[in-house]
C-alpha cells in the first residue's frame, strides 16, 4: 500500500508543485493520475519512487516512510517498483534482450534464469521475436513495450508509469495501457500519470485529478 | 559472485569498445608516460651495475711505515680489520712491491737495483666486494684507518665510482621528476575520459538507478575501465621499453666509443616490471575513482 500524507513540494517560491496532497493507493489498485501539463503529475511520481524528496509530508510504502530511507539505500526502495517513462529510456546500444535484463542483472540473478524470465517477459509484450534486436531498430510502440518488459521482469509489487503514451498514436495507447492493465491483473499495483481524457475513460478504475499541485477530484469505479 | 563479476567484465569490455576512440588516446598517453619512467629507470639501472662492474675491481692500498716488522704489519692489519665489504686481505711485503714496480716498468728496472735500500714500504691491499659496495661506508672506513699508527697513506680511486652512483642517481631522479609529472598528466586524462564516458552513459546510469542499482553496482565498471586503461597503457609501455632496449644499441652502432657503456640500457627487473604494471592499474583506479565520485552523483 502507498500513503501519501500532506505532500508539499516547492521548487521555487511562491509556486508550489505540489501542495497537501494527501493520497492512499491499495494492493493491486489502477490509478490514473491527471491533469493539464504542469499540475504536478510528474512531481508526485517522482516522489513516490523518491527521485524528488517533498518539501513537506510523509510517504509511506508498505508502512514504511521512504522519506527516511538513506540514499545509499534506496535501491531497496526501486527494487520493488518498475518505472515507464514517456521517452522511454532505453539504452539504443544494447539490444531489447540486455535492455531488458538490466533489473535482473542488478539484483544478481543467473545468466539462464534471465534468458527464461527476459523471453518469458517479451512474450507477454509480444516482442520474443525482437529479443536481439536494437531498440533504435524499433517502432515508438514496440519500444514502449520493450520499456514496459524492463518494468516488469523482476516482478515488482508497483509500475509507475508517467505519460506511457504520450509519444504514441492512439491505437498504440490504447494498446499499452491494455498492456497495463493485464499487468495489473496478476496482483501489480499500476499507477499512470497522463493527461489522455479519451484513455482515462475507457480504463481508470480509479482516477485522481490534479491541479496546480492540489487534488481537485478523485473517482472510483 | 562469478556471475556478477562477468556482468561487470562485460560491461566494462562493451565500454571500452564503444568509445574506443578516446580509451586509444588515454592508452597512449599513458603508455608514453610509463615508458618514460621505464627508460629512465633502466638508465638507472645500467648505471647502477656498471658503477659495481667498476667497484668490483677496486682495491684498497693502506702503505705503512717503510720500519715497520712483519709482525708490526700483522698487528697494523688486525687493526684495521675487515668490514663486510671487503672481499679479501693481502698483505705485500717491500720486496714483493719492487717486484711488481720491475714487472710494470721494465725499463725502469735498473734505477731500482741501483739503490741501496728497498724504497717501497710494505702495505696491505684491500680487494672492495662487489655486492657489499657502499661508497659512505668505505669513505669512513678508510679516514678511520688513515689515522691508525703505522700507516702512512691510503690509495683508494673512488671518484669513478662515486660519479657512476651519482649518474645512476640523476638518471633515477629525473626519470621519477618527468615520470611523475607524466603520470599525473595520465592521471588527469583518465579521469576526464572516464568523466566523459560517465556523461556519455548518463542515460545507462539514470535506468540503472530506476531498477534499484547500488552505487557500487554502477561504479565497478567505471573503475573497471580506469583500471583496464591503465594497465593496457603500462603493459604497452613495457613492451615499448623492451623493443627500444634491443633497438637503441642497434640504432647507436659504435659512434660513442666509450659512452656507449654508459649509455646502455638494461631490462627492468622483475620488481621493476610489476611497479610499473601497477603503478598503471593505480594511475587508473585513482582516475576513474575521482572521476566517478566526482561526477557520479548515486
Amino acid at each position: 500500500m502507498i500513503e501519501l500524507h500532506h505532500i508539499w513540494k516547492q521548487y521555487q517560491k511562491p509556486y508550489w508543485a505540489l501542495s497537501d496532497v494527501t493520497l492512499q493507493i491499495g494492493d493491486g489498485d489502477f490509478y490514473f493520475i491527471t491533469g493539464p501539463s504542469g499540475s504536478g503529475k510528474t512531481t508526485l511520481l517522482k516522489t513516490i519512487f523518491r527521485e524528488i524528496v517533498p518539501s513537506e509530508g510523509q510517504i509511506l510504502i508498505n508502512g514504511v516512510n521512504i522519506l527516511k530511507i538513506r540514499d545509499s539505500r534506496i535501491y531497496t526502495l526501486r527494487r520493488t517498483m518498475g518505472i515507464v517513462f514517456q521517452d522511454f529510456r532505453l539504452m539504443f546500444h544494447k539490444t531489447v534482450f540486455d535492455n531488458v535484463a538490466v533489473p535482473l542483472q542488478v539484483i544478481g540473478v543467473g545468466r539462464k534464469e534471465i534468458r527464461r524470465r527476459v523471453f518469458n517477459t517479451l512474450q507477454k509484450v509480444n516482442l520474443h521475436q525482437k529479443i536481439w534486436e536494437m531498440p533504435g531498430r524499433l517502432s515508438y510502440g514496440e519500444q514502449q513495450r520493450v520499456a514496459i518488459a524492463r518494468a516488469v521482469v523482476n516482478n515488482p509489487e508497483f509500475i509507475l508509469a508517467d505519460e506511457p503514451t504520450g509519444n504514441l498514436d492512439p491505437e498504440l495507447a490504447f494498446e499499452i495501457i491494455t498492456l497495463f492493465k493485464e499487468i495489473n491483473k496478476q496482483g501489480a499495483t499500476v499507477i499512470i500519470g497522463s493527461h489522455d481524457r479519451e484513455l482515462i475513460r475507457h480504463f481508470g478504475d480509479n482516477i485522481l485529478f490534479l491541479q496546480k499541485g492540489k487534488i481537485v477530484g478523485k473517482e472510483a469505479h | 559472485m562469478f556471475e556478477k563479476l562477468k556482468f561487470f567484465l562485460n560491461v566494462t569490455g562493451n565500454n571500452l569498445w564503444q568509445f574506443r576512440t578516446r580509451n586509444i588516446f588515454s592508452v597512449t598517453i599513458i603508455c608514453l608516460s610509463f615508458l618514460t619512467v621505464g627508460i629512465f629507470v633502466s638508465l638507472a639501472n645500467n648505471l647502477r651495475a656498471t658503477a659495481r662492474e667498476l667497484s668490483s675491481n677496486m682495491t684498497i692500498a693502506f702503505y705503512l711505515d717503510k720500519g715497520l716488522t712483519p709482525t708490526a704489519v700483522d698487528a697494523v692489519r688486525r687493526e684495521i680489520g675487515q668490514p663486510a665489504f671487503i672481499e679479501s686481505v693481502r698483505t705485500v711485503t717491500p720486496d714483493e712491491a719492487r717486484e711488481r714496480f720491475r714487472a710494470s716498468f721494465p725499463e725502469l728496472a735498473d734505477i731500482v737495483a741501483g739503490l741501496e735500500a728497498n724504497p717501497f714500504p710494505p702495505s696491505i691491499e684491500m680487494r672492495v666486494n662487489a655486492k657489499a659496495w657502499a661508497a659512505r661506508d668505505i669513505a669512513a672506513f678508510v679516514a678511520a684507518a688513515k689515522t691508525r699508527p703505522g700507516v702512512t697513506d691510503v690509495q683508494f680511486n673512488q671518484d669513478w665510482v662515486e660519479k657512476m652512483q651519482g649518474f645512476s642517481r640523476l638518471a633515477g631522479a629525473i626519470g621519477a621528476f618527468l615520470g611523475g609529472i607524466l603520470i599525473l598528466t595520465s592521471f588527469f586524462i583518465i579521469s576526464n575520459v572516464v568523466k566523459l564516458n560517465v556523461f556519455a552513459r548518463k542515460n545507462e546510469i539514470e535506468i540503472l538507478r530506476f531498477v534499484g542499482g547500488t552505487n557500487l553496482f554502477i561504479r565497478i565498471p567505471f573503475w573497471l575501465e580506469g583500471i583496464t586503461l591503465g594497465l593496457l597503457g603500462s603493459l604497452l609501455s613495457l613492451g615499448l621499453l623492451f623493443i627500444v632496449i634491443n633497438l637503441f644499441p642497434v640504432y647507436l652502432g659504435s659512434s660513442l666509443g666509450a659512452l656507449q657503456q654508459i649509455l646502455r640500457f638494461r631490462y627492468p627487473d622483475l620488481n621493476q616490471a610489476i611497479a610499473l604494471l601497477g603503478g598503471g592499474a593505480a594511475t587508473g583506479f585513482i582516475g576513474s575513482a575521482t572521476s566517478v565520485s566526482k561526477f557520479l552523483k548515486v
